[in-house]
């Protein structure tokens, strides 16, 4: 299939979003098969389209990408273009999106049976499937803005799915509301773009910034608030709030939007516009700053929470921001890679807590858990690898993905950038065994959880063990070898570039201290947690009460953002509501019709109706204007 | 009858028929409630279908569109007063037509009236009488949108502005008198400023005529001098200004849709507002271009600061409609702000909202009114999950919240995205802030969503039915034009932008 026809696959899951939200509540089983079917063909699609992508890819060529476009509307010499533009960055995100769509749909059957609204669940889905992957072949700022905020909504009706719960409204609007804001960012950097370019085509904008046509303050505004827009969609710290509590929303949802798609949609708008990022001033470092700041801090949340989702949902925020590291030190192989890697091995253990938590009747917290390996083996070991992999152990998929990550922050930056990126990796192997122990091994801590524990059906393990599969194997895309078997050119650093391809060789120097690291956290880990005994982890929060509580309580970001919207932006309202009911209303308006009506009343007193007033009025009338003629005639 | 001529007959036709209406409802005996409401309906469907056609055969380009004619087509044309007393030839003539911009807001006042007649379907208290007078408001605002002669594009106005003050005074609710009373107030306050700035020009102009394009070549040419213009400029705007919620004069806007029946309320917030911003078009912008040329800067920081204002302001409030009301308040302040940039990309994107909020609106008016009538009551805290109960309702205020939002795909994107692109040319600063404007739109509408839609069920609402169906095909009605303005905006920038770049003074 020609490239260009790549908007089909965004057609056929949204042209299905309409069928299953009218017709599906009359369909049997509210046509959760149609939801496979649509993102089903969506990733038939894909693997018709890659072979034709191949043939006319060619690096040496710098044949890079396929693109096509209509006319879209225009007004004057105002014109706007919709289109589509192929390149290797979009086939990678289109391999990661149609995968983990379809593998959430399927076990979506197992996980939504019986909810309520089941099948508004799967039309929903459907529609973010079909935004997400117009978002990332979209040629233009306009329809990348436009998908952007419909993955935005989509996201918001799914955290709000089961909206009888309070919690999960408030979720819900947090996350709508907190990106909103990071998109006024994006939509002021475009508008600042098109303002120097007169153009949304995102090549052109390129073309233009690498040649020096847009002036420098220009160049870092826009940047800096299209990277806002970034920040808040991937949930990078000030933003980062939303994504632990938009965990409310049902889990297969967190598993495709809240870890493997949306989420990077910030990452994967950096990737697009990294040309034009790099010859603005200070922008490559302060994208990685933002990544590092993200990767430790969250990472430092994590050690202290106790739901199983949120302990994922802060290695995802900590995650995104290793993949912002990776663009800032302007490598958008290892940024694309590390997305993918992470995108499968993310999903995998999502939906294996999913699983947990459905095998367990809809228990996420560690505290109640368990032991449970033994009543749910695949679950449990299909965790266990993707915990591994995670934590970043060769040859599991984050490795090698995480190696080209250190490498290209030590290029760019030196060693500090390295030695912290590599911290944050510690960090992950340390919170994510602690995780893995404590729902899986030892003694159960709620023995009647535990004996109505059972291993999921297999709609719900089927896409564990191919996730399972792909996080194991799917880092091996790294070597040329493997690259060319599949088809492709070469390993992924000779398909994903920004300037010039080149092949991967292991770098010992690097690989080996990598190792170590990664070694060290599962080590640590399994040490302190290891037989799910807490007197260890207890003692070491003991010794640092201060420390452990400001972890416990998420570095207080909520507080203090709760403390200014009460005093300042609602303060602010009410001020505003007042100055409008008592400044303008009843002192301009109604103020105006009690001085009318007050003139009124002392006019009035002047129409006595007595004859011999008005007799001496016109009198008086007479005499003066007489007087008046007489004095201006002289 | 040549074929243009033909057209000019449909536009006659549309203006006759809510007169048309008043008429036959006239000699109905006031007790045949259903033989009153299926008379209007049939009317209705007639104006929505005329507004249709007029909209869809509107040429915007090819031999059809003359660019000297200011893009005027299906032009009707009839001597009514000339060569007496101070009036010389073609003095006060019944022109109608349409251009690009008053074709879209004719389709408007089709859909919405449309929307209305069904909505009102169970008002039942002297529903003959209130479809007299809002037939009489319909006739008003499409005269007001045909006309191209000043004397009657008043009389339209006002034929427009005074049955208000009796369908909110006798069917409102919430302090109607004062809402009903302030409202009146204002927008004739804002008349009278009108009818001297028209005077004036008449007077300046010296040329004996009422007719627009007459004047509007005048104001072109300097028989209206720069000095005239840049004095009389504001009259006209600040005139039609009050009735587009130009702040600080918007105060009407929150107490009169509160006050307002439901099918005023979407008849006012949806088209009546309209008429005030496209006077300044028309009045402002065609008539004293040298005039919009000195002014636009200062609408320009009074729009702006309307859309934060009422966006702001909106943030706390418990009422519905004042969350609605506000919020008309800072949409309409994009209107102006999209009005003020002059060039064709803001006022083509000024005319797409005008017509986004007047559906929009609508559709929350007619919801807003769906659930007070059943529970008597629009404070937010006294709901919460609502939607078990009425679940089409909320998917319907959702999608209508949403567009409010500017949520891409609905309308209100597509018209507040070519404001921001037509105010960034200019004046990048305001754009910016009117952005952030729009994200507080998300703030207030999903707090209400919070507090009403979601969240546990009070049962003391157990009893709230869903949309009546005639309450749904308005709904789907409106949510349609919303939908299709949102995903294939073309057929509207192509049909406004033919006419706004023929626009004096205009950057393109």
């Amino acid at each position: 299939m020609n490239p260009e026809y790549s908007w089909l696959l965004a057609a056929i899951p949204a042209a299905m979003f309409f069928v299953i939200a009218f017709a599906g509540r009359y369909l049997p089983r509210g046509g959760d098969y149609l939801g496979v079917a649509a993102t089903g063909a969506s990733f038939v699609l894909f693997f018709a389209l890659l072979p034709d992508f191949l043939d006319v890819f060619d690096a040496e060529a710098h044949v890079l990408a396929v693109a096509g476009s209509i006319e879209w509307s225009t007004i004057g010499d105002f014109e706007l273009r919709m289109g589509v533009f192929v390149d290797p960055v979009t086939v990678v995100m289109f391999a990661v999106v149609t995968t983990v769509a379809l593998m959430v749909n399927i076990f979506s059957i197992g996980y939504m049976k019986g909810e309520p609204r089941y099948y508004w669940f799967f039309a929903v889905l459907q529609l973010f499937v079909a935004s997400m992957l117009m978002l990332v072949m979209a040629d233009n700022l306009l329809l990348l803005y436009i998908s952007w905020e419909l993955v935005g909504v989509c996201s918001f009706l799914l955290i709000g799915f089961y909206w009888e719960k309070r919690s999960a409204t408030e979720a819900a609007k947090k996350a709508f509301i907190t990106t909103r804001v990071g998109d006024v960012g994006l939509l002021i950097g475009i508008l600042v773009f098109w303002k120097e370019t007169n153009t949304f085509n995102i090549q052109e904008i390129i073309h233009m910034a690498e040649g020096g046509q847009i002036s420098e303050t220009y160049l870092f505004v826009g940047s800096i608030c299209m990277f806002l827009g970034a920040m808040g969609k991937s949930a990078q710290v000030p933003f980062h709030v939303w994504l632990p509590d938009a965990m409310e929303g049902p889990t297969p949802v967190s598993a495709l939007i809240h870890a493997a798609t949306m989420v990077v949609a910030g990452v994967y708008l950096t990737a697009r516009m990294l040309p034009v990022f790099a010859v603005a001033d200070h922008m490559l470092l302060i994208i990685t700053i933002v990544g590092l700041t993200t990767a430790l801090l969250t990472s430092a949340i994590a050690f202290a929470q106790t739901d199983i989702k949120k302990v994922l949902a802060y290695s995802t925020v900590g995650k995104l921001g290793l993949m912002f590291v990776a663009l800032g030190s302007g490598s958008v192989t290892a940024a694309m890679f590390l997305l993918m890697t992470h995108a499968f091995v993310k999903a995998l253990l999502f939906l294996g807590s999913g699983s947990v938590i459905l095998g367990t009747h809809h228990n996420q917290e560690m505290d109640k858990l368990g032991g449970i390996w033994k009543k749910m083996p695949i679950t449990g070991t299909t965790f266990f690898v993707a915990t591994l992999a995670l934590a970043g152990l060769p040859p599991l998929a984050m490795f090698w993905s995480e190696d080209e990550l250190f490498a290209a922050a030590k290029d760019e930056w030196g060693l500090w950038a390295l030695a912290l990126a590599m911290l944050a990796v510690f960090a992950t192997g340390i919170f994510m065994v602690r995780l893995f122990i404590r729902t899986f091994t030892g003694q159960p801590r709620d023995p009647h959880v535990y004996e109505h524990t059972r291993e999921t059906p297999a709609v719900m393990t089927g896409p564990l063990v191919f996730l399972c599969v792909l996080s194991v194997l799917s880092g091996l895309v790294v070597f040329h070898g493997v690259g060319t078997a599949l088809g492709f050119p070469g390993g992924i650093s000779e398909f994903v570039f920004q300037h010039e391809p080149h092949r991967y060789e292991i770098d010992w120097a690097l690989a080996i201290p990598s190792v170590l690291v990664a070694l060290a956290g599962v080590a640590i880990g399994a040490f302190v947690y290891w037989g799910n005994d807490l007197r260890r982890s207890t003692a070491l929060a003991n010794a640092q009460p201060r420390a452990y509580d400001l972890i416990r309580n998420k570095f207080y970001f909520d507080e203090a953002y709760q403390y200014v919207i009460d005093r300042g932006v609602l303060g602010f309202s009410y001020l505003t509501s007042w100055f409008d009911r008592y400044v303008v209303n009843d002192t301009g308006v109604n103020g105006s019709a009690e001085v009318t009506g007050y003139a009124g009343s002392v006019l009035k007193l002047f129409q006595t109706g007595r004859l011999p007033n008005y007799a001496m009025a016109i009198a008086v009338g007479v005499i003066g204007l007489a007087l008046a003629g007489l004095w201006l005639r002289g | 009858m040549t074929f243009d001529e033909a057209q000019g007959y449909v536009v006659l036709a549309t203006l006759i028929a809510p007169l048309a209406a008043m008429l036959i409802l006239f000699f109905v005996p006031g007790e045949q409630k259903t033989a009153v409401r299926y008379i209007s309906l049939f009317f209705a469907t007639l104006m929505l279908g005329a507004s249709v056609y007029i909209f869809v055969a509107y040429q915007f380009e090819g031999p059809a569109f003359s660019v000297e004619g200011h893009g005027i087509q299906m032009e009707f044309k009839r001597a009514w007063v000339e060569n007496t007393a101070f009036l010389g030839p073609g003095g006060i003539t019944l022109r109608l037509g349409v251009d690009g911009i008053s074709a879209l807001l004719v389709l408007l006042t089709g859909v919405v009236a449309f929307a209305g007649t069904l909505v009102s379907w169970k008002l039942d208290y002297r529903t003959k009488d209130f479809f007299l007078l809002f037939w009489m408001l319909v006739a008003g605002v499409y005269g007001t949108f045909f006309s191209l002669d000043l004397f009657f594009w008043f009389f339209f106005y006002e034929l427009a502005v005074v049955p208000l003050y009796l369908l909110i005074g006798v069917w409102g609710s919430t302090r109607k008198e004062y809402g009903a009373m302030k409202l009146t107030l204002m927008l004739v306050g804002g008349s009278a400023l009108v009818w001297i700035g028209i005077f004036a020009v008449f007077n300046e102009a010296g040329l004996g005529t009422f007719d627009m394009p007459t004047l509007w070549a005048a104001g072109a040419n300097g028989t209206l001098s720069p000095e005239f213009q840049k004095t009389f400029f504001p009259f006209m705007v600040i005139g039609c200004g009050v009735l587009a919620a130009l702040w600080p004069l918007h105060t009407w806007s929150p107490d009169g849709h509160m006050s307002a029946p439901t099918a005023v309320s979407m008849v006012h917030a949806g088209v009546l507002m309209k008429l005030g911003a496209f006077g300044i078009i028309r009045l402002g912008i065609q008539l004293m271009p040298d005039g919009a040329d000195y002014w636009m800067p200062a609408l320009m920081v009074l729009g702006t600061v309307g859309a934060v204002y009422g966006a702001v302001a909106a943030l706390t409030q418990r009422d519905f409609k004042l969350i609605s009301g506000y919020s008309s308040v800072s949409h309409m302040g994009y209107v102006l702000m999209g009005l003020a940039t002059m060039n064709s990309i803001g006022i083509t994107g000024a005319v797409l909202q005008m017509f986004s909020h007047g559906v929009m609106t609508a559709l929350v008016f007619l919801l807003i009114g769906a659930l007070y009538d059943q529970a008597h009551t629009r404070d937010l805290k006294d709901f919460g999950g609502i939607g078990k109960v009425m679940p089409m309702w909320v998917v319907f205020y959702s999608i209508a919240g949403l567009a409010n939002v500017g949520l891409p795909a609905l309308s209100g994107f597509t018209a507040e995205f070519h404001i921001f692109v037509g105010t960034f040319k200019t004046y990048p600063l305001f754009g910016g802030l009117a952005i952030f404007a729009a994200a507080l739109a998300a703030a207030y509408m999903l707090r209400m969503f919070a507090i009403v839609f979601f969240g546990p069920f009070n049962p003391r609402w157990s009893s709230l039915k869903d949309m009546t169906p005639h309450e749904y095909m308005a709904g789907a009605l409106l949510i349609g034009s919303m939908v299709v303005m949102g995903v294939w905006w073309a057929p509207f920038t192509d049909r406004v932008a033919a006419t706004v770049t023929l626009l004096p003074g205009m950057t393109s």
